[in-house]
Parts: C-alpha cells; structure tokens; sequence
C-alpha cells in the first residue's frame, strides 16, 4: 500500500515526488497512517450520507461539489476540526478548517459553532446599509472570529455533559489552547476566505495558483512589527516563535498570549469568474508544510480532469485504487443511494447521472490524494483537506 | 546574581516585583538556594511570585513532583519512573516523563528530583532529557513566609540553563522566564481559590 501511495503520488505530482520510500518502519508507519485514513473517510462519508438527506429540502442553486479528508497523521492526538455546509445561508455554503493547537476543544468548537455565528451575522448585515458586498463580508467575518475568539475561552464548559478533552479541571480556562481558523464563504457572484493562523485557502483559477490567505507567522514582517508595538517579543526557538512559544501570530482562543496573538482574520472578498474558477483548497499546514501550492493544484486538477464526462470513464486515474465505498465525503449528491448502489440511479438521463456521479467523487479523491501526498512527505502533523470544485452545475 | 554595591547597599534584582525590605528578608534563601554557578554558554535568572495563601498551602502543590500539572501549564501528562526501592517515596533520584501539549517547541521532557525538604520548603528538579532544546536545566522553587501584616507567601523560582546554539541568553531567558511565570501565575491561582474555598462558612445563625 505505501508502494501504492508514493506511486499514485508520483504519477500525479511528477517529478516533484521521489518515488523511493524509507526504510521498513517508516513504511509500516505509513501504512498504518493510511489505513487509519481510509477509517476516517469512511465516517465522514457515512456523515455526509446523513447530511445529503437534510439538503434535499434546500432551496436555490445546487451546491458546489466539495471533499473533505481529515486524518490525524503523525501527531499523538487528532486536533483538527472540519466543516463543510452547504446551504447554510440561502445560496451561500460554507466550508472551515481549523487547525487546533493545546488540546481539541478550540477547534472542535470552531467546527460546531462558526458557521452558525457567521450565519447569524450575515443575516443581520443583510439587512443593514452596507452597499459594498466586500464592506459587508469583511464586516461580517471581523465580528464572528471575534465572537468564536470570545466563546473559545468558555469552549470546554459548552462541549457537553461528556467532555472529551483532557485539560485539568481545576481552573475553568484553558488559556493555553487555540485553534487557527481558514474559512470560505462560496456564493453565487463572490467567494469569501477569511483567515487567521497558519492554514490557507488556494484557488485554482485558468489554470493559475492563487493563494487567498497569508499565513500568520510571527516573523511576517507586517506580524512582527505589530506584535512589537504591542509590547511582545518573537524568538526563533523550533522556528519563529511569539516568545519562544506559538508558531503562529494570529489564533482563535490561546488567551494567555493576548494581545500579542490575536484573533483578527484576514478577509479577501473576490468575485467569481465563470469559465475561468475551478476549484478551491483549504487545508491545515500539515498540507502546506510539505506540498506546495502548485503542487496541490495540480494534484487537485489532474483528479478532478480525469474524471471528466467525456470520456472519463476510458482513462486510469491517480486513486484508480480507490472503490467508491472507501472515498471520502462528497458533497452534491443528489440521492444517497448514488454511492451505495455504485451504479447508475434511476435519476434523470443514466449518462447525466453516472458523470455527475463520477464528478462528485472527484473532489474526495483529490482531498484523498493531497492527504496522502502529504502523509507520504512525512508531514509531522494532522492533515486536514477540503477541495471545493468551482465550476458551476447545471440546474437540475 | 545581583551586584552588591559599596558600603551594603542592596539593590533587589529588575524585574523581580519585590520591595527592598522584602527582599532582604528573602536574601538568606536567595543566597542559600538561588545562586548557580554560571558558565561560558549559560545563563540563569530568578522570579518572585507573591501568594496570599499560608506557606504550608503553596507548599503543598509545590512539592507535587508526581502531578506537576495541578500548577504547571503546557503539561499534556506526567509519569513518575516506577523505581522498586522507592515506592511511592518522592525523594531524590526519582525520574518523570512529562508530555507537553501540541504547538510548543517541545514535545517531552524527562526530569530528576534533585531536592525535597519539606522542613525548609525546598523543591530541586533538573533535565536529564527529552525533545526541547533547555539542556543542562536546573531549578530551585522556595516557599517563604513574609513577616508583616496579612498573609503574604512568596515563591521564589530559578534556575541555570544552557544557551543553544543561534540564540543569546536574552532569547533563552526570554523563554524560560516566559514559561515560569505563566506557571507562577497558575500556582497563585490554584493555591488562593484552595485556600478560600476552604475556609470555613459562617455561621448560619
């Protein structure tokens, strides 16, 4: 199965990747790495199974095809959230990835709660007079990661009547946790990313590789001057550090290094291009310390070229290996039997169907095969992908 | 340590947060526990953190070197090294691997019990080992009692420590600093809100 990986990999990333792998114990570990992924994408199927059954009574345009992975990869403990929401405004979908830091229940908030404040607050924009739409967003976004920063300090106490984190339960605060937060907001005429930590969101767009966020490291000059006027130091300790401790300079929740570490995000409003947007990747630096931009691009559109309607289904892809059964969410789905009965559904024209079908599965591949990119690069860290396709789909 | 300047004049250390008078009452256990021998490639410092809580109190979860987390941060868990002539004895020698939590620059740290008296109230721990770059690390933690009015704890923490390589002391004391004061800060925390929920309710009549 590693042979597998690093071919598939090499076969999508080209010369970029060795095809060698490490000795014996690495490639045990990566094959439990991958086998521990493939459970993973199995729950987050199973979970979008359940959530394709709510959005069937969703109004407007169809929702934009989308697959998310999430594997906990090297790391002793799993601390990213995901989230991915369709519709949860009218026309608008929401997709978030937060890379937790400290312990879980930062993230694992952002994941539950973020959408549902942004939800709140773009309906309440909406109806102010605000005409600008990029005003309006970045107004939008500003106020709810500085509610999901305020509700982060009491996050563990709302988990639950079972908490699962492990933070001591002598102090009601945990002030040493933290989350980063890359989110994007997809509506018909603009996309939305709003960014704060060290995750990021990359668009794809004619063929090019446009980053819509800058990481928050403390040694981005812009960073280090203000942390500076605040009063706070960065050392290189393990890497530039807000004093010799956080990775990063912006963060959801990590009270105890405030006001140096803020939760600002960085908010980028830009408008869709029909025929030129394809596709959309958010992911955790467990992607990006060892995949680049380009790299992951072109990952994501080889996956997503090969299954094309035309003629897809002649040609071998990179995740040829992959059964349907075993891929990961995909989102736009008309009818959870599609992936079930692994054949044609008895919706609308078989071919229509089987290429939507084949389409759908696009985007989980391609989050698949980045993860595994990453995982086979000896990403140190969780590994969390979503790749949104861009390209609009015909009303059904 | 601290420059002592003619004719016995006694300046308190920058940044240590203490009155002179208080300082002096404190300077036999400074000069008794808090003085390294520093080299080439070293460096130390020394921070105060006062308590309002009874000595005997702060003592208590300060002597805790098997569960360092009830007032330490950034402590994911800690194992005491199991040690057949011991038991459950903490006394010098023992050993505790502490895991760190996620998205610091360490991930575990492996410490030896160097003091434990719990007459003068003096706790001793160094690092034998583990992912994080403080080689050579040594600290003391004391807990005083200050004359005067109310009651008023000071815990005093040093310690020695290696400079690495491409930083200046100011970075690694910097850092160091950093992380005990934050654990300081926790350790007057837990000790106060121990201390008064403690205490005993009036009476209800």
């Amino acid at each position: 199965m590693a042979e597998i990986c690093c071919e598939a990999a090499a076969a999508a990333a080209g010369s970029d990747q060795k095809g060698e792998c490490a000795g014996s114990r690495a490639a045990r570990r990566r094959r439990m790495e991958i086998r521990r992924l493939r459970v993973v994408a199995e729950e987050a199927s199973a979970k979008r199974r359940r959530l394709e059954a709510d959005e069937e009574d969703a109004v407007g345009g169809r929702a934009p095809r989308y697959g998310v992975t999430s594997v906990c990869g090297r790391r002793r403990d799993m601390e990213d959230a995901v989230t991915a929401r369709p519709e949860f405004i009218n026309g608008h979908h929401f997709f978030g990835v937060f890379d937790g830091h400290g312990c879980s229940h930062v993230a694992t908030s952002c994941g539950e709660r973020m959408h549902q404040i942004v939800a709140e607050e773009a309906t309440a924009a909406a109806g102010s007079s605000v005409s600008d739409e990029t005003a309006r967003w970045r107004g939008v976004m500003e106020k709810s990661y500085a509610r999901m920063d305020a509700e982060a300090v009491v996050s563990r106490e709302t988990a639950g009547p079972a908490p699962t984190c492990r933070c001591e339960m002598q102090l009601p605060k945990c002030d040493h946790v933290g989350s980063t937060a890359v989110v994007a907001v997809v509506g018909p005429r603009h996309l939305v990313v709003a960014n704060c930590g060290d995750s990021r969101a990359v668009l794809s767009s004619g063929g090019a590789t446009i980053p819509l966020s800058a990481d928050h490291k403390p040694d981005r000059p812009d960073e280090l001057e203000r942390i500076h006027a605040a009063g706070g130091r960065v050392i290189f300790w393990d890497g530039a550090r807000v004093f010799g401790m956080l990775a990063m300079s912006r963060a959801i929740g990590d009270s105890y290094l405030k006001p140096f570490v803020i939760s600002d995000p960085e908010v980028l409003v830009v408008e869709r291009k029909d025929g030129e947007d394809e596709f959309l990747i958010l992911a955790s630096d467990g992607l990006w310390d060892v995949v680049s931009n380009e790299v992951a691009c072109k990952v994501v559109r080889t996956c997503l070229r090969n299954r094309a309607p035309r003629g897809g289904r002649e040609r071998s892809s990179p995740t040829s290996n992959l059964s349907p059964r075993q891929s990961s969410a995909s989102g736009g789905s008309s009818s959870s039997g599609d992936e079930e009965a692994g054949g044609p559904s008895g919706d609308g024209a078989g071919s229509e169907s089987d290429g939507e079908s084949a389409e759908d599965r696009a985007c989980a591949e391609a989050a698949i095969l980045l993860t595994k990119l990453a995982l086979a690069r000896q990403s140190a860290d969780n590994v969390s992908v979503v790749v949104i396709n861009l390209r609009r789909r015909p009303r059904s | 340590m601290d420059q002592q300047g003619a004719g016995g004049d006694v300046e308190v250390p920058a940044g240590l947060g203490l009155t002179a008078a208080e300082y002096e009452q404190l300077r036999p256990t400074v000069d008794a526990h808090h003085r390294y021998a520093v080299g080439e490639g070293q460096c130390s410092s020394l921070l105060a953190q006062r308590i309002h809580a009874p000595p005997a109190a702060v003592w208590a979860i300060v002597r805790r070197f098997d569960c360092p987390q009830v007032y330490k941060h950034f402590i994911r868990s800690c194992a005491v090294r199991p040690d057949p002539d011991a038991g459950d004895a903490l006394r010098p020698g023992r050993l505790r691997e502490v895991c760190v939590i996620s998205g610091l620059p360490a991930s575990t740290s492996t410490e030896r019990l160097d003091h434990l008296d719990d007459a003068a109230r003096v706790f001793g721990f160094s690092i034998t080992g583990g992912e994080h770059r403080l080689r050579n690390y040594r600290s003391v933690t004391t807990v005083s009692e200050l004359a005067g009015p109310g009651i008023c704890t000071v815990v005093l923490e040093s310690y020695a420590v290696d400079v690495p390589d491409g930083n200046t002391e100011d970075d690694t004391r910097l850092f160091a600093d950093t992380v005990i004061r934050l654990n300081l800060q926790k350790l007057k925390s837990v000790a106060e809100a121990s201390t008064s929920s403690s205490a005993p309710p009036p009476p209800s009549e």
